[in-house]
């Protein structure tokens, strides 16, 4: 068993500046302008070679801040594939006070870039040699850096104000309007010799308001650089906001073709701040849920998949949405939700199943194989469906790697890395399931893992209602879960522990914790930052739809135009995830 | 003057006849592709949905006018036009019910019976193409400009087999006759020995695919990829004018179906037809809007369960797969015209 620590500490005395385990994970914090030496230590001679994560807290208002000259902290979330995503976090303190600046780690991992970009955009930390640092999610006009502690929440001026003296209204009557001409700028390194397409943010094969710049020379594809942003709602800054308990909902908004898996990464990251787990029937029930929910996600793709790629005549869109309905049809029986379930909470889940759940999943479960495999029969084999995905969008496992890409994207290059076994939460340990991993880096390979996923995902939903075990469903500590219904009704005790903890919350211990799980597109992680009080001081959520859009030019240079539709949809984005 | 008029009111009847059936081709393909994605399709105009595509007409025609500031107007406007008509006057030729005889007057059951039909009907699709590639490139805009290119490789590429094809169906005519023919009433009425039925049957699924990407139907249907070029040539087209344009698609569609039936299939021709008669002119009708009808569900039903093709890989299996296996076709076929004719 390797130490991280004592290697670090070993190879880098004088760099190390605090090193201590809080909650099982290793956090270290070293000294800024060595950041490059030590992370490329990390990376070639401890293998951890995944960058997770990366992200600033501003200490502006813990007291360990002081007016010290370390105003902002870079942290680095690093896991190891070869040690089954060991994870160790990397904490650097950036000299310049308000004008933080540090080493850019773009050299080392190419897919820092974007996280960078954010970093730089909502906290205005200056990475040093970043090649392209400019703003990501904000408007480029946008004053200031909404993540700082100083910047209030509110309060700024919206645009969308009319008055009757504007000259719009001039025009009332008379639809169609002149419309102001605001050519968008072309990337500087695109060639505008070629053709230039902007392909969004309103184009059906984007999935959302995605805009993709296409540089292309005939139907070839030169270049494409993603412009994301368009659906920041400042999630993270909301999270710091509320109080633990209620950014639950939040959650559900993000990732929204996967609410369940968004709300138990949540879930999980408070639970280990807190330093609770959730009882055994909880943790089953968490893990039938969010099975069932990757099935949902996984046919959302399949159909969006198959209809970028086949058209809208196809009927396989409709018959994945079947299946996706009977699931969602469960949803609404456990939380009454479809959509924006909620349904996983702080230590445990909101209601038990109901007693109809267990026949109905029952019955779907059955009916499920032969689905899949009608799905198979449909594509598999079809050679337009082959000639379309073979070879297209290929990605290499050490791309993958480099761009932080994770999720069925990094098991269809190869890389047999599923959080789910390597790190297992909620008793995942306990289920017999497969890893379905192929080794050709193509879209054909990435359609196979989901659908087998998909299999395997049954399987596990099947083994979890088998084995459900009694008790409760929700944590007895009224501290942190709400009391029993019935309780209410006997002890006054009772109904003060509801009272105050829908009106204060619970307060963690002052600590940091971060946890990720294996989210139906990839790591879904959550980094808390307490500072003891009822609201996390810090909230990032790491989602894996933003890193894996980050790879969409290595995988389509060089294809065809409508290539790229069928990348856009390998990849599975979904841009509520990407964005946030 | 007699047959000034009688033209005249073919003409018409060709027309509106041709019009009501691309509204309830719409509504057929609608309620069929509803079937195979397991839904409902059209249900709330009129019973079952059926005045659908009369609601559908009257929309398109009170929507507001748009032409955008950046086309090039005069072709912009002639476009839907350029290709509606040639799909509309392709129809004229093919024999829709066998001659009958009224007021001692024989009435044949095509606006025009010329003796190069077929060749007629070859010209006259390929200037279809020109209405979509101007559209596509007067709208001055990169994905229309995009999906005209393709549509231009795409028509010429498949023209070729196509004729090959024709070629070789116009050779088999001569099989059992003085000399070959080329108009599609003789055709018809021609008496095909069993074994060159099957020998002609076996050139439709190649054929079928040619007509498949002539008409730009799914899986062929590159032009407009609603998921890649949005609606490819026709994006800036709106209200009556991207009707058109769907007119003309689905009269293609229609006209599409008829050639074949009339070639591989006989046409009006089936049983208790009686040529000459009142009954005999209804029923051949009948026989041809059945067959055209069966071979329309074939073009939805393609629709519902193939994906659609990468524009490069269309070029290649036209080029390198459908064009030599005609070419030999072709040849087989004069091989057998000269050792059976």
């Amino acid at each position: 068993m390797l130490d991280p620590i004592v290697s670090l500490r070993e190879a880098f005395p004088d760099d190390v500046l605090d090193s201590k385990v809080y909650r099982q994970t290793p956090i270290v914090t070293v000294r800024a302008d060595k950041l490059l030496e030590v992370m490329r230590f990390l990376r070639d001679d401890l293998k951890y070679n995944l960058l997770s994560d990366l992200t600033v807290v501003d200490n502006l208002h813990l007291p360990e801040f002081n007016g010290s000259d370390a105003r902002f902290v870079g942290v680095y979330q690093l896991r190891s594939i070869e040690r089954d995503g060991e994870l160790l976090q990397i904490k650097a303190p950036m000299p310049g006070g308000d004008n933080p600046a540090i080493p850019s780690v773009t050299s080392l991992w190419p897919g820092a870039n974007w996280y960078e970009r954010e970093a730089y955009d909502l906290f205005g930390v200056n990475y040093t040699g970043h090649p392209d640092l400019r703003r990501l999610l904000m408007p480029h006009d946008w004053v200031g850096h909404p993540l700082r502690k100083d910047q209030p929440l509110g309060g700024e001026r919206v645009p969308f104000t009319l008055t009757w003296e504007d000259e719009e209204f001039a025009h009332l009557g008379r639809q169609i309007m002149r419309p102001l001409q605001t050519p968008e700028p072309v990337p500087s390194r695109m060639d505008t010799r070629h053709m230039v397409v902007n392909m969004g943010p309103q184009h059906p094969a984007t999935h959302g308001v995605l805009r993709l710049i296409v540089e292309l020379d005939g139907e070839t594809i030169v270049a494409v650089e993603p412009d994301i942003g368009y659906l920041h709602s400042g999630f993270e800054k909301q999270g710091e906001n509320v109080r633990y308990k209620d950014f639950t909902y939040y959650t559900d908004r993000m990732d929204y073709v996967s609410a369940m898996q968004n709300n138990l990464a949540y879930s999980l990251a408070v639970e280990k701040l807190l330093g609770v787990e959730a009882p055994p029937r909880a943790q089953a029930i968490r893990v039938i849920v969010a099975e069932l929910q990757r099935i949902a996600s996984h046919l959302v793709w399949l159909a969006t998949h198959a209809l970028d790629v086949g058209g809208t005549g196809l009927a396989l869109l409709m018959y994945a949405f079947r299946e996706r309905e009977a699931i969602l049809d469960l949803f609404e029986m456990v939380c009454g939700a479809r959509l924006t379930t909620s349904y996983i909470q702080v230590g445990g889940v909101q209601w038990d199943l109901p007693p109809a759940f267990e026949p109905r999943l029952r019955e779907l479960l059955a009916i499920l194989p032969e689905r899949f495999d009608e799905y198979e029969r449909m594509l598999t084999d079809n050679p337009i469906w082959r000639k379309r995905l073979e070879g297209v969008g290929y990605l290499s496992a050490e791309d993958a790697i480099a761009m932080n890409v994770t999720g069925p994207m990094l098991r269809g290059s190869g890389v047999k890395y599923d959080l789910r076994k390597a790190q297992p939460y909620c008793n995942y340990d306990q289920y017999d399931f497969e890893i379905p991993c192929y080794t050709e880096g193509d879209s054909y390979a990435r359609y196979f893992v989901r659908i087998e996923e998909m299999r395997q995902s049954r399987r596990i939903v099947e083994q979890a209602l088998d084995n459900l075990p009694d008790g409760d469903y929700r944590l007895d500590d009224p501290k942190i879960a709400p009391p029993k219904r019935d309780l209410l009704d006997q002890s006054m005790e009772a109904l003060i522990h509801h009272f105050k903890l829908f009106t204060e919350g619970f307060r963690p211990p002052a600590g940091e914790a971060y946890h990720g799980i294996e989210a139906s597109k990839g790591e879904m992680g959550v980094y808390l930052v307490s500072d003891g009080g009822p609201k996390p001081y810090r909230c990032r959520v790491r989602t894996p739809s933003f890193a894996n859009l980050q790879a969409i030019e290595i995988m389509s240079r060089g294809h065809l135009f409508s290539d790229l539709v069928t990348v856009i949809g390998s990849i599975d984005i979904v841009l509520g995830d990407v964005d946030r | 003057m007699e047959i000034l008029i009688i033209s005249i009111i073919k003409s018409l009847a060709l027309i509106v006849i041709l019009l009501t059936g691309f509204a309830y081709l719409t509504y057929y393909e609608r309620k069929l592709l509803a079937r195979f994605h397991v839904r409902l399709g059209p249900n709330r105009a009129g019973p079952r949905g059926l005045l659908q595509p009369i609601a559908d007409a009257v929309k398109a025609i009170f929507k507001e006018e748009i032409v955008p500031d950046h086309v090039d107007k005069p072709v912009y406007l002639l476009a839907p036009a350029l290709a509606l008509i040639p799909a509309l006057v392709a129809f004229a030729v093919i024999p829709v019910a066998p001659a009958m005889t009224l007021f001692g007057r024989t009435i044949d059951f095509a606006v025009a019976d010329i003796n190069v039909a077929l060749l007629y009907v070859v010209a006259i699709t390929s200037v279809g193409t020109y209405g979509v590639i101007l559209g596509g490139w007067s709208s001055n805009n990169n994905y229309s400009l995009l999906g005209a290119l393709r549509t231009a490789s795409q028509m010429i590429s498949y023209e070729l087999p196509l004729g090959i094809l024709l070629a070789a169906i116009v050779l088999s005519t001569n099989i059992g006759r003085e000399m070959g023919t080329l108009s599609l009433h003789e055709i018809v009425l021609q008496d095909r020995p069993w074994w060159l039925w099957l020998w002609l049957w076996l050139a439709f699924p190649v054929f079928f695919i040619g007509v498949l990407a002539e008409s730009n139907r799914s899986p062929f249907d590159l032009p407009e990829t609603e998921n890649e070029l949005i609606a490819g040539f026709q994006i800036e087209y709106g209200g009556i004018k991207f009707a058109l344009f769907f007119m003309a698609e689905y009269i293609h569609m229609i006209t599409g179906s008829a050639l074949m039936a009339t070639l591989f299939f006989g046409g009006w021709r089936g049983p208790f037809v009686v040529p000459g008669t009142w009954h005999g002119a209804l029923i051949g009708f009948g026989w041809l809007f059945i067959k055209i009808l069966a071979l329309l569900f074939l073009f939805i039903w393609v629709r519902a369960s193939v994906p659609r093709v990468r524009y490069d890989q269309l070029l290649h299996f036209c080029w390198k797969f459908l064009t030599p296996l005609s070419i030999a076709y072709l040849v087989i076929t004069a091989v057998i015209v000269v050792f059976a004719g």
